[in-house]
């Protein structure tokens, strides 16, 4: 089961495909996160850089000649804001700090070491201050020398960008996913309708037989992958159709050209009276005659063609079958009767094909009879035709072999090729019904043929009756 | 061992003339010498041409058409035997039994059909019962058994006895004996008894056979009338 449903082309390219598209995003994902990450620490390493620079600006020389800060009003205020993001502290060249907000930043500077031209990062944490800063220390040109300027950002706030950049990148995640699921749509329906052809040709495939030997599968409109199969499939066709004709002019032919000689021969060992020697040369003559009705019957089998689309009345046909059996069965003691359901029973169908399937039914029942039993034949308002006898019936575990070709029961001494239920089975299938078994109590079995009835507007359509068919049946 | 069909040839049929159109020579040999044993005067020819200038220029009684011939399929001969303008039944004899050849052949207006390989008293009951129709040649003394009755003179004499049998059982039995050995379905009875009894019980045939079985039985007559439940009756002769 799975392995059918793996082997479907949708299938096998829907996996590929969706594991391709999830490595994809999972690549880009990864890049686009670390870029993204990169991006923002120098864009952050910029600004602080930039901030570096603008303090640095701001350093005059004081009235003692010492260097001092003067901010503008409004930059001033930005850094005196308490508990703010912004960090910094200016030292001079020998360690003094000239400015630093809040005051506990330029302490902690204090200990530290001159910066170079480099700049180095730091991250520390103020006991004044929620949170922790991150910074980077530079040694900047001012009017009065080297200064060193450490400024710094509450990490707090790099965390904000970086949930926005995770939000970002949860959108991607979901944006990715759902282009994958369109992708993997678009993907299945392409083949879908690619394929659609296929399954047409397949169902077309699907109905030839016996009775449409000629259908050729179409090729327009195949993805061309599959054209090429269907060519070789209609190739195979023309040679078996060939082969097909032959099976079925050779069958007609062989009908002819055996029948003949052995009609003669039968006619002519009529003729002569002989000793036990000529009595078992007589029987072996009417083994052979057996013989090729039975090769024949096997061989029209397949070739069968039926023409169902008439009307029959079921108790004509089984009437008219006792009718011409009925000599037949008193001959070999035992009798055959007939039950038909008050008003003609319609049926969809072939009366002499019918009439050959009941014909078979009877024929195997009478053989199976005790002497001085009775077949009886029935009809059913709803279609159905039954056959019933007092033979031995069939057990549960042969129902449904018995009308397997060549079957033939364990001590069955007759002489059937087991061919008759299969033609009855055969008939039944070209008419769209079934034929069924049971047991009959307390002896004996019941084949019943289910027909599919004629519809009531269908009703006026002529029904091919022959009233006097009894005149002219032919008896078995 | 004789042949069941010789033990008849006591039957009037020794004036009885047979067409037989069959173009295997071994085949035509055997039928015609299984006919004349029955006592039928035979022409036998092999070809559709012949078997159309014997059946314009002679009356015959019944023909023996052979299907596959070789100037033609024998059903063509049925329109020739149609314009000649008397009846004259025709069995089929063929290799090809299909469904479509066995409909085709009676539906072209042959009376019998016999598909080969046969025996030959089969071919010989077939032929006997189709003379035994109305009109046809054997049709005015019909025999069954040590029973014949004279349809002419309307009575049924087993030995030199004439049997007592009223009209309608009389109808019943001749119906019986020229469907000799077949179904006679009980509808086809009925529809000729309607005539006789203008108000016809449901019951009434089965009481008529009934009767017609006594009689018989009782003037020791060796054929017997099967019931055939649901279809009809069944005229056979008693097994030696």
């Amino acid at each position: 089961m799975i392995r059918g449903w793996l082997q479907s082309l949708q299938v096998r390219l829907a996996l590929r495909v969706a594991a391709l598209y999830i490595a994809a995003t999972v690549v880009v994902i990864v890049v686009l996160m670390s870029r993204a990450y990169d991006t923002a620490r120098s864009l952050g390493d910029q600004e602080l850089l930039l901030r570096a620079n603008d303090l640095a600006r701001y350093v005059t020389a004081g009235e003692n000649g010492l260097p001092r800060l003067e901010l503008p009003p409004n930059l001033g205020a930005m850094y005196q804001v308490p508990s703010g993001s912004d960090i910094f502290a200016i030292r001079d060249a020998n360690g003094r700090v000239i400015a630093a907000a809040p005051p506990r930043f330029g302490e902690f500077v204090a200990g530290w070491p001159g910066a170079t031209f480099e700049p180095a990062r730091f991250s520390v944490r103020l006991d004044t201050e929620p949170g922790d800063f991150d910074g980077l220390s530079i040694s900047r040109e001012t009017v009065t020398g080297l200064v060193s300027v450490s400024v710094g950002r509450s990490s707090a706030g790099a965390a904000a960008l970086y949930a926005l950049m995770r939000k970002f990148i949860h959108d991607t995640i979901w944006a990715v996913s759902i282009l994958v699921l369109a992708a993997l749509a678009v993907g299945i329906l392409g083949i879908r309708s690619g394929l659609k052809p296929v399954r047409s040709i397949s169902e077309m495939a699907a109905a030839i037989g016996p009775h449409a030997m000629s259908v050729r599968l179409p090729d327009k409109g195949l993805p061309s992958e599959i054209s090429p199969l269907v060519t070789a499939v209609n190739r195979a066709l023309d040679r078996v159709e060939q082969g097909f004709n032959i099976q079925r002019k050779f069958t007609a032919n062989a009908a002819h050209e055996l029948r003949t000689p052995l009609a003669i021969i039968t006619a002519a060992l009529e003729e002569i009276e002989g000793d036990d020697d000529f009595v078992e040369l007589k029987a072996d003559v009417a083994r052979m005659n057996r013989l090729v009705e039975q090769l024949l019957r096997v061989a029209r089998l397949d070739a069968i063609v039926l023409d169902v689309t008439g009307v029959a009345d079921l108790n004509e046909v089984a009437s008219s079958v006792v009718a011409t059996m009925a000599p037949w069965a008193l001959a070999r003691d035992r009798t055959i009767a007939f039950k038909g359901f008050r008003d003609p029973v319609l049926v969809k169908g072939n009366r002499h094909a019918i009439g050959d399937a009941i014909r078979n039914l009877v024929e195997n029942a009478v053989l199976h009879s005790p002497a001085w039993s009775e077949v009886l034949l029935r009809t059913d308002p709803d279609g159905r035709v039954s056959v019933a006898d007092r033979g031995p019936g069939i057990i549960a575990a042969d129902q449904e072999r018995i009308f397997d070709r060549f079957w033939r029961g364990k001590g069955v001494q007759f002489e059937g090729a087991g061919l008759g239920l299969a033609i009855v089975k055969e008939i039944m299938n070209a008419h769209g019904g079934r034929v069924s078994v049971e047991n009959r109590s307390p002896d004996g079995a019941i084949f019943t043929l289910h027909f599919i009835m004629v519809d009531r507007e269908d009703e006026d359509s002529p029904v091919s009756r022959h009233k006097s068919a009894y005149g002219k049946a032919v008896p078995p | 061992m004789t042949h069941p069909a010789s033990k008849q040839t006591w039957q009037r049929v020794e004036e009885l003339r047979v067409l037989l159109v069959e173009d295997e020579p071994r085949m035509s040999k055997l039928v015609s010498r299984a006919l004349v044993r029955a006592g039928f005067a035979v022409d036998a020819f092999a070809t559709c041409a012949d078997g159309r200038e014997a059946i314009s220029l002679i009356h015959y009684d019944a023909a023996i058409l052979d299907l596959g011939l070789p100037d033609g399929d024998g059903l063509t001969l049925l329109a020739t035997r149609d314009s000649v303008g008397r009846s004259i039944p025709v069995l089929i004899l063929t290799a090809r039994d299909t469904i479509e050849d066995r409909v085709g052949g009676l539906d072209a207006g042959a009376d019998d059909y016999l598909v080969k390989p046969f025996a030959m008293r089969e071919l010989i009951a077939r032929m006997k019962a189709l003379l035994r129709r109305p009109g046809s040649a054997l049709g005015s003394l019909l025999t069954a058994g040590n029973v014949i009755f004279d349809t002419i003179a309307r009575d049924v004499r087993i030995g030199n006895d004439i049997v007592a049998l009223s009209r309608r059982e009389i109808a019943i039995l001749e119906h019986l004996m020229r469907r000799l050995g077949r179904v006679v379905p009980k509808a086809v009875l009925e529809e000729k008894l309607y005539g006789i009894d203008d108000e016809l019980e449901s019951n009434a045939i089965p009481v008529h056979v009934h009767h017609l079985r006594r009689g018989l039985a009782d003037a020791g007559g060796t054929v017997q009338i099967h019931t055939v439940r649901g279809v009809g009756y069944l005229l056979t002769e008693l097994k030696a």
